[in-house]
């Protein structure tokens, strides 16, 4: 989680990693989620919260919450 | 006069830079023309994208691929935000797709000052064999090949060492049958027919860069050599010259071929002998060298375009000296971002 | 409080050289299809459902007419041979014949096919490798043009020819160097080399065929006019030649066809609209050049073999999405209910992918992958897509040459394939299958049968 806290998000989904200098481009809701990450909060809780704010169901925010989240191991973020 | 908003591509100043940021810097310090230069970047990472004394405003593009419909769309929302009454295509894949979509550019409102798609074939390899009779020039013997009979034919006939070329890019020297036969392989892999072989001619390589009203009137025409390359073969010094027998074929070009817009001739020069190695239906990288010497042909395209009647070209001095070199800017990331995620900087 | 409409969340790391991916704005890089010459695509599935085949009659006749008048205003005695291999079901096999074609067949079946349609033999043109004795006795008995590919084939029509008690006509193959890689060899006798001389010396010796065409076929997907015009020269060069020596008049030469359409061949660096050049400029090299070689007064049949080009473009293929997943590499990977059991083309065309919605997201590389338990199964393998749900349909095209012919019966049942007739009403042309398709062949043997088992 170290990583991910040092993150420097954009609200236009820019997304710059001071350590490695690499660049990312992440959409609105995955915005949404690495800010839910950052604050610690857990899978559900952040699935929750994507229901909330979104036009989703609660089964597709789960799934891509798990999805998006390899994103992130693929990329070395978590 | 009311500002002027000018599309130019080929804004990657870069190690094998684009004509873009010469054709972009030309048109600048023509005040009177009060043009404001929106680039056209394929990707976010082009120099040009951070020059903002140079570039007003740019723009990430589609590449032009398919029916170019993305890429059309895209000029059509640059033109409704920020207006554009004018294109200059810089890149040679471009070239095709403008050329054979002029028409609707016109309607959309935007100038283009191209070569017909007729003379844009012309320029093809395969083409060079009647394009250089029609301009009276020496052309090294050339033999255009569509089957491995024909190429071993030509090889034998025109005797080795020879430069074997695709029809669109890429050239390669044989120094053996062997060579030869596996360049041809390889160029039709990726050009297809026809290749084309020919001698190889050893003398002084010099250029010239031009430009046509379409109706056989020159515009303007500056010769060089180029006296350094980099290891990528650009110029990186060079001299302007005035080359008797080159120039008035360059103006031969322009007249017989009606050429329309800008052009580069690259010949090797034997003596009195020039010899046509090949036609770049663009403006080249160094374009600034000729707007250096007072013969700015990107703000002459400009007002041909427009329609505007103006003076004969200027005469330029031989031996003016050119020298490229290297420089940097620091910024802020915020702009590589606004690249990115809104594909627009400015 | 309104919810705000949902996109997939989606990270992407920025590669400088990759920059261009167009992922925020959606407009300039999706391609979305609702309908198909005014059907919606939701309707056609919603009663045919999917995977579906959908043809375009309107695009089907227009692209015939377009083609036909591009030569027959600049040779009149043009005529069109409908090449049956490129997709034979008959609705499509009809509507060519209406619009004046007759038909091109290889194989005995297909000139069962041809004659089942209700096409007369002297409208059907027999080509290929393997003709069967029987094929070619009905075939000589009902009239059929019929092109020779070898001397054994010639020592067949003899034998027919003797048995009928008559003398037979045939139209000879040609292969020859047009200046196409590689060249098309195997069919055909072989003009440079003397070959297809000593086969018509044959042929004049026999006493029991005369030749009164020529045929040859340069390859597939032809994207230079003047090979076709470099292959006429040489052919009516040939049937002087034949003229002079034999005394064999030339009625037809049939080029063959070989056509480009604008399915984008993988690995070619222009755009098709850009890098193939219009059927006018193939029309005009070869009607220029045949011509150029015709003696005055002479006006033998020019005959067009042609397939690919007259009906590649109106065949649609619209699959469904049924699972989305992520391999190892991070590549987001899609499950399609249509892959290359159906898109035999997949194998070296790049589909035109539209999808039948608006999709919002950053786009990603993905693939996107057929039903099939295999690896080969792959009809994208690196697309630009916004996430997809399950049930999004993707539409590719072009799809309507070689696919409804190739296509593999293997582990799945092949769908239906409907028209959109001019009308705009929907035709099944042929109905999916079911488990009787497959099994109405095959015979039990009783000592198999299954106890428990029907």
């Amino acid at each position: 989680m170290n990583r991910l806290s040092q993150l420097a998000l954009s609200d236009e989904g820019f997304v710059f990693d001071p350590q490695t200098g690499d660049s990312f481009q992440v959409s609105e809701t995955g915005i949404a989620v690495l800010r839910a990450l950052k604050e610690g909060r857990s899978d559900e809780d952040i699935a929750q919260q994507l229901v909330a704010h979104f036009d989703v169901a609660l089964e597709e925010a789960r799934r891509d919450c798990t999805d998006f989240r390899s994103q992130l191991k693929n990329f070395g973020l978590a | 006069m009311k500002d002027l908003a000018i599309g130019v591509s080929g804004i990657n100043a870069v190690d094998n830079p684009g004509p873009g940021i010469g054709v972009a810097r030309s048109l600048k310090e023509d005040a009177s023309l009060n043009a404001r230069i929106i680039g056209l970047a394929y990707d976010a990472m082009e120099p040009g994208l951070y020059m903002d004394w140079v570039v007003d405003r740019s723009f990430i593009m589609p590449y032009p691929s398919g029916d170019g419909g993305a890429y059309f769309e895209r000029l059509a929302y640059i033109r409704d935000q920020h207006g554009l009454d004018l294109l200059i295509p810089n890149l040679d894949a471009e070239l095709p797709l403008y050329i054979k979509r002029a028409g609707e550019l016109k309607d959309m409102g935007v100038g283009t000052f191209l070569p017909s798609m007729e003379q844009f074939k012309l320029r093809g390899k395969d083409k060079l064999i009647e394009v250089a009779e029609r301009m009276d020039i020496k052309l090294p013997k050339t033999k255009v090949c569509t089957s491995l009979d024909q190429l071993i034919a030509a090889v034998d006939e025109l005797g080795l060492p020879v430069m074997v070329k695709g029809s669109f890019y890429k050239a390669y020297a044989a120094y053996t049958s062997t060579q030869a036969v596996s360049h041809f392989h390889a160029l039709v892999a990726e050009w297809g027919y026809p290749v084309i072989v020919q001698s190889i001619v050893v003398g002084e390589e010099l250029n010239v860069i031009g430009l046509g009203d379409g109706e056989g009137g020159s515009l303007g025409l500056v010769g060089i050599k180029k006296i350094s390359v980099t290891s990528l073969g650009k110029i990186w010094t060079g001299v302007t010259i005035k080359h008797r027998a080159m120039m008035e074929a360059a103006n031969r070009f322009i007249r017989e071929l009606k050429w329309r817009g800008p052009f580069e001739l690259e010949c090797i020069v034997k003596g009195d002998d020039v010899y046509l190695i090949e036609i770049n239906p663009r403006f080249p990288a160094w374009v600034y060298f000729a707007t250096g010497v007072g013969v700015n042909l990107p703000a002459r395209l400009v007002r041909a375009a427009l329609g505007v009647d103006q003076p004969p070209a200027p005469d330029y001095d031989a031996g003016k000296l050119f020298v490229r070199y290297s420089y940097e800017l620091v910024t802020d990331m915020v702009k590589f971002q606004q690249a990115v995620t809104r594909g627009e900087v400015g | 409080m309104s919810k705000r409409p949902y996109e997939k969340p989606v990270i992407n790391k920025l590669r400088s050289g990759l920059m261009n991916k167009f992922g925020w704005s959606p407009a300039y890089a999706r391609k979305v299809r609702t309908a198909i010459d005014g059907v919606s695509v939701d309707e056609l599935c919603g009663q045919f459902g999917s995977p579906l085949f959908v043809y375009s009659e309107r695009t089907a006749r227009r692209t015939y007419r377009q083609m036909f008048n591009a030569f027959s205003t600049r040779y009149p005695n043009v005529v069109f041979g409908w090449s049956y291999k490129t997709n034979y079901l008959q609705a499509i096999c009809a509507l060519m014949h209406q619009e004046g074609a007759i038909a091109e067949v290889v194989s005995a079946m297909e000139y069962d096919k041809a004659r089942l349609l209700g096409m007369p033999g002297e409208k059907i043109i027999f080509n290929g490798p393997h003709k069967p004795m029987a094929a070619l006795e009905k075939a000589v008995s009902e009239g059929a043009v019929i092109n020779v590919d070898n001397l054994d084939e010639i020592v067949d029509l003899e034998t027919v020819a003797k048995k009928l008690n008559r003398t037979v006509h045939v139209g000879m193959r040609l292969n020859l160097d047009a200046g196409i890689y590689p060249q098309w060899s195997r069919f055909g006798f072989n003009l440079e080399s003397g070959q297809a001389l000593d086969a018509a010396k044959r042929i004049a010796r026999g006493g029991r065929l005369k030749l009164n065409g020529l045929h040859c076929h340069i390859g597939t997907f032809i994207m230079d006019p003047q090979a076709y015009a470099r292959e006429i020269t040489k052919m009516v060069k040939f049937g002087y030649e034949l003229r002079e020596a034999f005394g064999f008049d030339m009625e037809f030469y049939d080029i063959g066809g070989g056509f480009p359409s604008k399915s984008r061949l993988k690995g070619v660096y222009l755009p098709p609209e850009v890098a193939i050049p219009g059927i006018d400029e193939f029309a005009e090299a070869i009607t220029h050049a045949f011509s150029e070689a015709l003696k005055p007064g002479d006006f033998p049949k020019l005959i067009i073999e042609s397939g690919r080009a007259l009906i590649d473009e109106s065949g649609y293929l619209i699959t469904s999405i049924v699972a989305a997943k992520r391999l190892a590499d991070g590549t987001r990977a899609y499950v399609a209910d249509g892959g290359v059991n159906l898109l035999f083309t997949a194998f070296w065309y790049k589909f035109n992918v539209e999808l039948d919605r608006e999709v919002g997201g950053i786009n990603e590389t993905s693939v996107i992958y057929g039903p099939l338990c295999m690896n080969i199964d792959a009809i994208d393998e690196g697309i630009q897509l916004p996430p997809l749900k399950r049930g999004t349909r993707l539409i590719f095209s072009p799809v309507g040459a070689y696919n409804n012919t190739q296509w593999l019966q293997f582990i799945e049942y092949r769908p239906n394939v409907v028209l959109v007739t001019e009308k705009g009403e929907v035709e099944i042309i042929r109905e999916a299958e079911d488990i009787t398709d497959i099994t109405r062949r095959e015979r039990l043997p009783k000592h198999l049968e299954l106890k428990n088992g029907k």
